[in-house]
């Protein structure tokens, strides 16, 4: 039973690799190289576009954009990396983002205050939420279900969704746009008071750099109990300063992004605040879109690496037949990848929907293809098994980068549209030469 | 592949389960809207009321609310009250539908046909059709390419020069932005920024006196402003917020924000907010109650409304006098029908219109009205909006409340 957990990548037993080469050095590190990449490749387009624009690109304001545009693709890439990876898809994410952000529009605009529950009553936004997710939850299940229990294929099922579901949006408005959330609710969406602060973002740096420290250790210590090869003592000092450094700096950097002049005078003026001269500077930190796409790559990563669940989705995924013959119920996980999956739509739908302050017929159109492009660039391959989490999240992060640095240099959407497409292209392109040399992962 | 036709498919994939209502839901419409301005209704048209006259309308999408809300009601109302019979059918976005639909109301007697096409050119059949039976065809709202057709409709160069006037004269000079509608749509492209130089924007931005702050490129209006694909309100909002940040990093300031139509115009306000940037003037077109509200806010300046209650009746009256037997060329719309700042700028007999296919047909164009928050009662006495929905969120007791909320 537990030698399935060996179809994971898991890649604690590889042989150290001779000292010598600089590749040799950073194999011993194991930092995952094609990560690595995809990290370099995003910092040579940011500074390619802080070029082009004259060094006006790369500022907190404007990556904080940036990355709350990121996050909601980011956010169902992690889900559709494990639909992916179990050799599945999914195309009915945009429709589902749609009708759900619909419908927490609704609930606060209407259907809430019609039952009572006026703009004072306590935690409607939870309320609202929590039906969001449920609904999410109920759509991906009713989806898995038809998938990997009466076996009709993933591909014709969520095609069916994205059509049906999309035109229940219609139903759910009779077509028109709907606005107004609660402002709590609206918060979810980010901005400036939609951000956690100043404080509290050093201290979730300070919760990082500490849970990294403590990672690597317990990491060693589990291996030298299970007589893994140990990284050298250099590679995991180097390893933990890194992270550390990086943690720090994003958060000095979501930091450095200010809350607009205009609302830290209003906010000075209505409390009592006499502001210095230059102005209240009051730091965003990380905006709530940010938090909650950290949030779920930390918990998906965990699912997809630490639990049973996850091995059993890259099990499937590499072997569909042996991991039948191996015991697992994989007709329960592939569900439970598509419940997992309606979830997240549930969250990004918040996400949209409270940037929008309300939701529109179109909220989450071509998402599916996106989500896709996204999990596809950060190294999920359409053969199965093959797929990480962070490596989504970085795609999407990608994508958002060019989409976002074309447009700040005025670039319309269809010249945006050849340059997504032709990334898209080179970048799958770029790993399957790589792989075919390295001869796998 | 096209977005919006996938969403259409996905709403008659939708509607096959709800076709069996779809009929009744079409006959029982709401007729509220209908009642408003039924006062002021001309005896005119009652004279005619001992000639048979049934007229036939045939909708490609019943199912957008707009049709059952203010068009619908409005053309019955005036045919019933001028002694006619109203029939209708509705295509549900399908071709071939549409002509059977044509074919139906022929069959059933229809002296006149008011068409709202699903495509300009594949009604054409129908149309023909029509004719050879000597059945005088009206292009409701949007044109047909055949020039035996009455064409009633609103004037869009109009919008467009309604939005900028509006904004142009709040903000004379300073940093403009342009949002555009899909590059695709001749309506975005073309009309509306025909509109915007219309009403005086190349000018001022010829002389210096205003800077659009998101040029693509030079040529003016091709790369004057960004481009929204398939009117996208998310999309909008996107474009919006990397324009606001290059305005940031640029040190400049936005004094006013031209958009297209209400669904761009609803992301640029999303990215506003977003930002916390405050609420230039912004304009925007279509009426959707979202906007409206926004304006009652005073989150959007101006929202350009094609009255399409004004549109029924107009429709409804001319289909009346076809019904007469009255010679196209020498059509009038009843005197003190139309609400005189909707009726056409150059009085109530039908007027040539020159297509882009080169046909010359007789029209009648309608005006649009710029809503501001000085004018919302508008929306409110049409019956397209009610009060509670207008002034959600509006602090009534505020001095700057629109006198529309109070």
């Amino acid at each position: 039973m537990t030698n399935v957990a060996d179809a994971a990548p898991v890649s604690g037993q590889a042989e150290p690799p001779a000292r010598s080469s600089i590749r040799g050095l950073i194999a011993q590190t194991e930092i995952d190289l094609r990560l690595f990449g995809m990290l370099v490749a995003l910092a040579a387009i940011l500074l390619t576009f802080h070029i082009l624009s004259g060094g006006k690109l790369f500022q907190a304001n404007n990556m904080t954009t940036m990355a709350v545009q990121a996050a909601n693709v980011a956010i169902i890439a992690t889900g559709m990396v494990l639909i992916i990876v179990s050799r599945n898809i999914d195309l009915s994410v945009g429709s589902v983002v749609g009708f759900i952000a619909m419908t927490y529009a609704l609930l606060m605009t209407d259907w809430m205050p019609a039952l009572g529950m006026g703009v004072d009553f306590p935690f409607r936004w939870v309320i609202a939420l929590a039906i969001g997710v449920l609904l999410g939850a109920f759509i991906g299940g009713v989806q898995g279900f038809i998938i990997a229990y009466i076996g009709v294929p993933s591909f014709i099922v969520t095609l069916g969704g994205l059509l049906s579901i999309r035109g229940a949006v219609w139903y759910l408005s009779n077509g028109a746009a709907v606005s107004g959330l609660d402002p709590t609710f609206q918060l979810i969406g980010g901005g400036a008071t939609g951000s956690i602060g100043g404080t509290l973002t050093w201290v979730l740096a300070i919760v990082g750099g500490i849970a990294i420290v403590v990672l690597l250790m317990n990491s060693r210590r589990q291996r030298r109990r299970h007589g893994f090869a140990l990284r050298p003592m250099w590679a995991e000092v180097l390893l933990g300063i890194l992270g550390i450094l990086a943690v720090v700096g994003v958060a000095a950097f979501a930091n450095s992004n200010f809350w607009p002049p205009g609302l830290a005078e209003r906010y000075a003026t209505e409390n009592g605040i006499t502001p210095p001269p230059g102005g209240l500077k009051i730091p965003t930190g990380f905006p709530w879109p940010i938090i909650l796409l950290i949030g779920v790559t930390l918990v998906m990563t965990w699912l997809a690496t630490r639990r049973r669940f996850g091995r059993y989705v890259y099990a499937y995924g590499g072997n569909p037949d042996a991991a039948e013959l191996a015991g697992i119920n994989t007709r329960w996980t592939i569900l439970k990848t598509y419940v997992l999956m309606g979830v997240l739509c549930s969250i990004a739908a918040a996400i949209a929907a409270a940037r929008l302050n309300g939701s529109t017929l179109d909220v989450g159109t071509s998402y599916e293809l996106y989500v896709i492009a996204a999990a596809v660039v950060g190294g999920t391959s359409f053969a199965g098994g093959i797929g990480t989490i962070p490596g989504a999240v970085l795609g999407a992060f990608v994508m958002q980068s060019l989409a976002y640095g074309l447009s700040f240099m005025g670039v319309n959407s269809p010249g945006q549209n050849v340059v997504a497409g032709i990334v898209l292209i080179v970048a799958v392109g770029f790993d399957t030469l790589n792989r075919r040399r390295g001869g796998g992962s | 592949m096209s977005i919006r036709r996938m969403a259409a498919l996905g709403l008659s994939a939708a509607m096959v389960l709800g076709a069996c209502t779809t009929g009744g839901g079409a006959t029982s419409a709401p007729s509220a809207a209908a009642s408003a301005p039924a006062a002021s209704e001309p005896a005119a048209s009652g004279s005619a009321a001992a000639t048979e006259c049934t007229v036939g309308v045939s909708w490609n999408n019943f199912q957008q609310p707009r049709w059952a809300a203010t068009d619908q009601p409005n053309i019955k109302k005036t045919v019933e009250d001028g002694g006619g019979t109203f029939i209708e059918a509705d295509a549900n976005l399908s071709n071939e539908q549409q002509l059977t639909d044509v074919d139906t109301l022929i069959s059933q007697g229809a002296n006149v046909l008011i068409l709202l096409a699903q495509d300009q050119n594949a009604i054409l059949p129908a149309v023909q059709k029509a004719k050879d039976e000597g059945i005088p065809v009206i292009a409701y709202d949007r044109l047909i390419e055949d020039p035996a057709i009455l064409y009633i409709t609103f004037d869009n160069v109009k919008v467009g020069e309604a939005e900028a006037a509006a904004v142009l004269e709040k903000v004379p000079t300073g940093n403009y932005v342009l949002i555009k509608g899909d590059p695709g749509d001749p309506n975005a492209s073309t009309f509306l920024p025909q509109g915007w130089d219309n009403a005086g924007l190349k000018t001022k931005v010829d002389a210096g006196e205003i800077k659009i702050l998101n040029m693509s490129g030079e040529a003016w209006p091709k790369d004057a402003g960004t481009y929204t694909a398939a009117w996208k309100t998310e999309t909008a909002q996107s474009n919006m917020e990397a324009i606001i940040d290059k305005a940031v990093a640029d040190g400049n300031k936005i004094d006013a924000i031209l958009a297209e139509n209400d669904s761009t115009a609803l992301g640029v306000v999303g990215a506003l907010t977003a930002k916390n940037y405050g609420f230039p003037p912004l304009s925007g077109q279509d009426g959707d109650k979202a906007n409206l509200n926004n304006v009652a806010l005073g989150k959007q300046y101006v929202d350009v409304w094609k009255n399409s209650n004004e549109l029924g009746k107009a429709a409804g009256a001319a289909a009346l006098e076809l019904c007469k037997g009255g010679d196209m060329a020498a059509l009038t719309l009843p005197d003190g029908l139309l609400d005189p700042t909707v009726a056409p700028a150059d009085g109530l007999t039908a007027k040539d219109f020159t297509t882009p296919g080169n046909n010359t047909v007789k029209s009648f164009i309608l005006q649009p009205t710029p809503l501001t928050a000085e004018n919302l009662n508008l929306v409110i006495d049409g019956g397209w909006i009610t009060k509670d929905e207008l002034c959600a969120g509006v602090d009534v007791a505020a001095a700057t409340a629109p006198a529309a909320c109070k």
